[in-house]
């Protein structure tokens, strides 16, 4: 019943769930992307052979992923598709009451910097995980050298500036995506709550900020 | 301190539901800071039957903020700036003199505008048909002290139960949801001994019909709150959220 | 039509405290599955519409709810803020039912009948369980047992609270009952409905005619019986703590059909009130009686004194309610209060720009207890207060006056509640019934309950039992007739095109019934007022202006209704107090005081119940007396030293 969201509650819960999910996978891919800067290619190429070595296992991580990525955005969908079913006609004046309202510039635009991050996504699974295949010998080993084609395709000015960019909406989804996530969980606590709506802002901060150093290291430095 | 104030309102004007309305500009001169918005609203009726033509209609009945007929957006706020109080109890000493006054009434699919300023609001009714009660039949209640409930949770549960039903939450919202309002009924009665043999089906019924009248989802703006004439905090969303979890958990 | 009426309260005999059991076993019962071929209107969804509508449908009746809001939860009883009464005696000071009975009917001034006030206290008991149960959040104490405070007219602490919301939190009980059995399919939900006309068939009320408020379409209603809990009728004065709508029509209309109107002139006016601000003010607010439980009330002992309160030295401040009743002090009754209040203003030792004002002072308490005692206790109405004033009531004494707030008259019932028209039942402040010439505070609540809850469905069954009812369609001429008639009404309101509003004439009378008819009332000021309404309601109806028209969701013409029928009510309330040559409770007359300003009540000529008829002619109403028997206790004068 919670998988198949009818409510507005469950709808909501997916979404939340997924979201975590997500935000996880985000967190984990900032790690292993930091690899590219440790000054040894190698280091960078390992992990990712080491992760190919699961074989089967690795690709149905894949696509549980993208399950999380469909429902995820599937349940976005269905509430902003609500949303408009709700208020057919829109106010002519309309501001918020500030005070406690967490309504912000991150709140309203969750559909949009969604569908960016989804464009995004779309280009960057394209881009590395369907690109070229370079050979390279790590340790007589011949794996993929995935850190030249980072190289490569950051040696690309524009490729860095949107990268960039995307990353600002990155941060300003996970702004009001990380508290909200929370609370759509009904994890609400009188004393907890305002930490992490607060912590939101250095959560989103510094994940967007760890990958945005990656392409401009690449471009000046590799 | 009472002063003279000249005002403009600029009033949303809808003869009925099936005529597109529009927004129409007044201009009330000399009025007492001390007057209250809905007063001035009056002195603006009585100037328009006088002139022939046809007064603002609003809804309006105890003005002193606790029956919750009123309620409209005042410069794109619900219930207006101060914050904690419903429109009736917005003074004009909190406008300054020669500022235009925006009025707009709630919006919602669920909220069908019958004319000017006045909506139907019944959706909510509805939602409380639905659950928003304890089944004890008159005459059989056990005596009142038979049940101690701590002081702390009856705190919560009446700032849970000071809803007064007026809608602002769902007007505010930028997804027109009814979360807070249904909330504030699932996390008042779901926090009392009494509340607890019908938690499951309560709020099971009481989200499918919020759903069926066409509310939006909640998210998680907190825009009802700030606007709240009560004060109700959205961790009553939250507390609905866990109860609707618990709910589906144990069926 | 005269003369016909004989008034038959149907009390009881019998020892007091068994009155209402051995009654209730006497009454006929009606089987479960003829329930179900029952339906009563009930009009009016406050605590008693609601409770009533509650209970009558989960006895099975088929029930129908109209009212003139949105919603049936925003009626007037939601405004009720300090409490209500039971005779728990959780305090173990002393409560009892009697003392409860005692306090109420002497709090009335002993013009209420011994036996429906008992009923009243007796059944202040199960309210309290029955609201629990609903999940009403009382106050508490740390223990997790109910708290109660005291209030005005007691010497016991036996007033239950939800901060200072109780009305709204009952209600909101009581509401909850009632969509409980919407969702059951036992009551049908009628709103922004105005009750225009009562249809009486071979003498029974038998329907209803209804103006939808939004379509402006008259609708006709069929009923087995009529439950009228349209609240009190106030607003006549203009000024009065009422909600805008609450109103009188309801009430009035079924007057004009035959039902008899009981103690029209005993109007109570509360002395905590925020006082007049301008003349374009709508309504007044009351601040709760229980805030004399901590505020001590007082004006300067010098005239003119514009000092501000805190510069005035705590010798030159007159307590004078602690001065006058040293027992009772600030938690002397409201009639009594609201009298102080008005002799030391007219003694020109008012206080605020009109004069018309006297202190409400908190720091004694906030000195001895803390701001945060007043906070948690009062926390809303000092909010409220600060709302409607921009002052800060924590450091600058409030100030208050007396305004209407309460009709103790209303329509006679018997101990049934059942009015002089068979079928139509009048509950909670619609009625006359339990609050004699004045009510003690948190007792309203209480009485609106006890009606709905416990004695209409015990009643109404009675009278089902008891009676042919022939069946009836809404095609009946006589639906025909009453809904020619309202259309009428309402054509001829619109038809005047007059230069002057609504409101105009609504603010006119309210003046008239307050300078005459208010808090101290003499003969020849009461047959001014019967002068000015006659003049008034004359040129009500040749110098109207109502906008708009009649299909249309149109506040203008509900509201000239009302005042149509107030304007007519007015001038029942003059007579009534014309002709009640004494003082009591609420009701003041000058040329009837002991040597220190106290009420003189005339027992020997006064000791009985004023329901008036309605004649065609509104200036001679019939009188019949039902006369007031004491056979348990003894009126006395009301001392509160």
């Amino acid at each position: 019943m919670a998988l198949w969201p009818q409510s507005s509650v469950a709808k909501k819960f997916l979404n939340a769930i997924t979201g975590i999910g997500l935000f996880i996978f985000v967190v984990v891919h900032l790690f292993e992307n930091l690899l590219l800067l440790t000054g040894n290619p190698d280091d960078f190429n390992r992990w990712a052979h080491f992760l190919e070595s699961f074989g089967v296992v690795l690709r149905i991580i894949e696509i549980g992923l993208a399950a999380f990525f469909i429902a995820h955005i599937w349940s976005a969908l269905l509430v902003y598709w609500d949303k408009w079913k709700a208020r057919p006609h829109g106010y002519r004046v309309y501001r918020t009451a500030g005070w406690t309202s967490r309504q912000t510039l991150s709140s309203q635009t969750m559909i949009y910097t969604g569908i960016v991050l989804l464009a995004f996504v779309i280009w960057h699974v394209i881009t590395f995980r369907f690109g070229p295949y370079y050979p390279i010998m790590v340790d007589g080993v011949e794996m993929r050298d995935l850190h030249r084609l980072v190289v490569e395709v950051f040696n690309e000015p524009i490729n860095v500036v949107l990268y960039v960019a995307v990353m600002v909406f990155l941060g300003f989804h996970l702004r009001h995506g990380f508290w909200s996530a929370l609370q759509s969980l009904g994890a609400y606590h009188p004393r907890w709550t305002p930490v992490w709506y607060s912590g939101g802002v250095l959560v989103a901060a510094a994940l967007a900020a760890g990958f945005i150093v990656i392409p401009i290291w690449v471009y000046l430095y590799l | 301190m009472t002063k003279k104030m000249t005002l403009h309102l600029r009033i949303w004007r809808q003869p009925n539901p099936h005529t597109p309305g529009r927004f129409v500009t007044y201009t009330i001169r000399d009025v007492s800071s001390d007057m209250s918005l809905l007063e001035l609203l009056d002195v603006l009726n009585e100037e328009l039957i006088k002139k022939g033509e046809p007064p603002v209609e609003f809804d309006s009945d105890c003005r002193e903020g606790i029956c919750g007929t009123c309620g409209f957006l005042v410069n794109g706020v619900a219930h207006g700036p101060k914050r904690g109080r419903t429109a009736c109890q917005q003074y004009l000493r909190d406008f300054k003199d020669g500022e235009t006054i925006t009025l707009e009434p709630f919006r919602a699919k669920a909220f069908p505008v019958i004319k000017d300023l006045v909506v139907d609001r019944s959706a909510l009714d509805r939602i409380m048909a639905a659950g928003g009660y304890i089944s004890v039949n008159t005459g059989s209640a056990p005596d009142a002290n038979s049940i101690p409930i701590p002081k702390e949770i009856a705190e919560q549960a009446f700032d849970a139960a000071a809803c007064i039903g007026c809608g602002a939450c769902v007007a505010a919202c930028p997804n027109a949801s009814a979360s807070l309002f249904v909330s504030a009924k699932i996390a008042h009665l779901a926090l009392l001994p009494q509340g607890q043999p019908e938690r499951i089906r309560r709020v099971l019924r009481m989200v499918e019909q919020m759903d069926k009248e066409g509310f939006g989802d909640c998210s998680n703006h907190g825009e009802c709150e700030a606007v709240c004439p009560k004060n109700i905090s959205i961790k009553h969303i939250a507390i609905m959220r866990r109860e609707y979890l618990r709910a589906l958990w144990s069926l | 039509m005269a003369t016909a009426i004989k008034l038959d309260s149907k009390v009881p005999s019998g020892p007091l405290e068994s009155r209402w059991t051995r009654h209730k076993d006497q009454l006929k019962l009606v089987s479960p599955t003829n329930k179900r071929k029952y339906t009563i209107l009930v009009v009016g969804t406050g605590l008693a519409g609601a409770s009533a509508a509650a209970s009558l449908a989960e006895l099975g009746y088929n029930v129908k709810a109209f009212c003139i809001q949105d919603s049936p939860r925003r009626a007037h009883s939601i405004a009720a803020q300090g409490g209500i009464n039971a005779a728990k005696n959780y305090r173990n000071d002393g409560d009892s039912i009697w003392r409860l009975f005692y306090d109420t009917i002497k709090g009335g001034d002993f013009r209420a009948r011994e036996a429906n006030v008992y009923r009243l206290a007796e059944l202040s008991v199960n309210i309290i369980d029955q609201c629990v149960a609903q999940g009403v959040p009382f106050a508490r104490e740390y223990g997790g047992l109910l708290d109660t405070r005291s209030f005005g007219g007691a010497l016991v602490e036996r007033t239950f609270y939800a901060r200072g919301q109780t009305g709204q939190q009952l209600l909101l009980g009581a509401y909850s009952a009632m969509m409980r059995q919407v969702d059951a399919g036992r009551v049908t939900l009628y709103p922004r409905r105005e009750m225009l006309d009562l249809v009486v068939i071979n003498g029974q009320a038998r329907g209803i005619v209804c103006r939808n408020l939004i379509t402006g379409e008259l609708e006709s209603y069929v009923g087995d019986a009529v439950v009228l809990c349209t609240g009190g009728y106030g607003n006549a004065y203009f000024l009065a703590t009422y909600a805008k709508n609450s109103n009188a029509t309801a009430i009035w209309r079924c007057h004009k059909r035959g039902a008899l109107f009981a103690n029209p002139c005993f109007t109570q006016i509360h002395p905590t009130c925020i006082p007049v601000t301008g003349d374009y003010q709508s309504k007044l607010t009351l601040m709760s009686e229980s805030l004399r439980n901590d505020g001590r009330v007082w004006v300067p002992k010098k005239k003119g004194d514009t000092r501000p309160p805190n510069e005035i030295p705590e010798d030159e401040r007159d307590y004078f309610l602690e001065r006058k009743y040293p027992t009772y002090g600030n938690l002397a009754p409201r009639d009594i209060a609201s009298r102080a209040v008005k002799a030391v203003c007219d003694e020109g030792r008012g206080v605020g720009a009109t004069g018309r004002a006297v202190y409400l002072d908190f720091s004694d308490t906030i000195r001895e207890k803390g701001i945060e005692y007043i906070k948690e206790k009062y926390g809303n109405l000092f909010e409220m207060y600060q709302h409607i004033t921009g002052e800060d009531p924590y450091k600058v004494p409030m100030r208050i006056y007396p305004a209407v707030h309460y009709t103790m008259g209303g329509l006679w019932v018997d101990y049934n509640l059942m009015s002089t028209i068979p079928g139509l039942f009048v509950l909670g402040e619609a009625n006359f019934s339990d609050h004699g010439a004045n009510r003690l505070g948190a007792s309203a609540l209480m009485q609106g309950l006890a009606d709905g809850y416990f004695i209409i469905p015990y009643t109404i069954g009675d009278y089902f039992a008891n009676t042919t009812l022939p069946k009836v369609s809404p095609e009946h001429s006589a639906f025909k007739e009453s809904l020619a008639d309202v259309h009428r009404f309402l054509t001829k309101l619109l038809s005047i095109k007059g230069n002057k509003t609504v409101l105009e004439f609504h603010r006119e009378l309210g003046m008239i019934l307050w300078d005459y008819v208010g808090m101290a009332r003499n003969a020849q000021g009461l047959q001014i007022a019967i002068e000015k309404i006659r003049k008034l309601r004359e040129e009500f109806w040749n110098n109207l202006k109502v906008p708009g028209d009649n299909n249309m969701l149109n506040k203008n013409l509900e509201m000239a209704g009302r005042v149509a029928d107030f304007l007519e009510l007015a001038e029942l309330m003059a007579i009534d107090a014309l002709h009640r040559e004494e003082s009591c409770g609420a009701h003041f007359r000058e040329e009837y005081q002991t040597p220190d300003g106290e009420a003189l009540r005339n027992d020997e000529q006064f000791c009985y119940v004023a329901a008036w008829e309605y004649t065609g002619d509104l200036g001679k109403p019939e009188l019949h007396k039902e006369p007031l028997v004491f056979e348990f206790v003894t009126p006395t004068v009301r001392s509160y030293k």
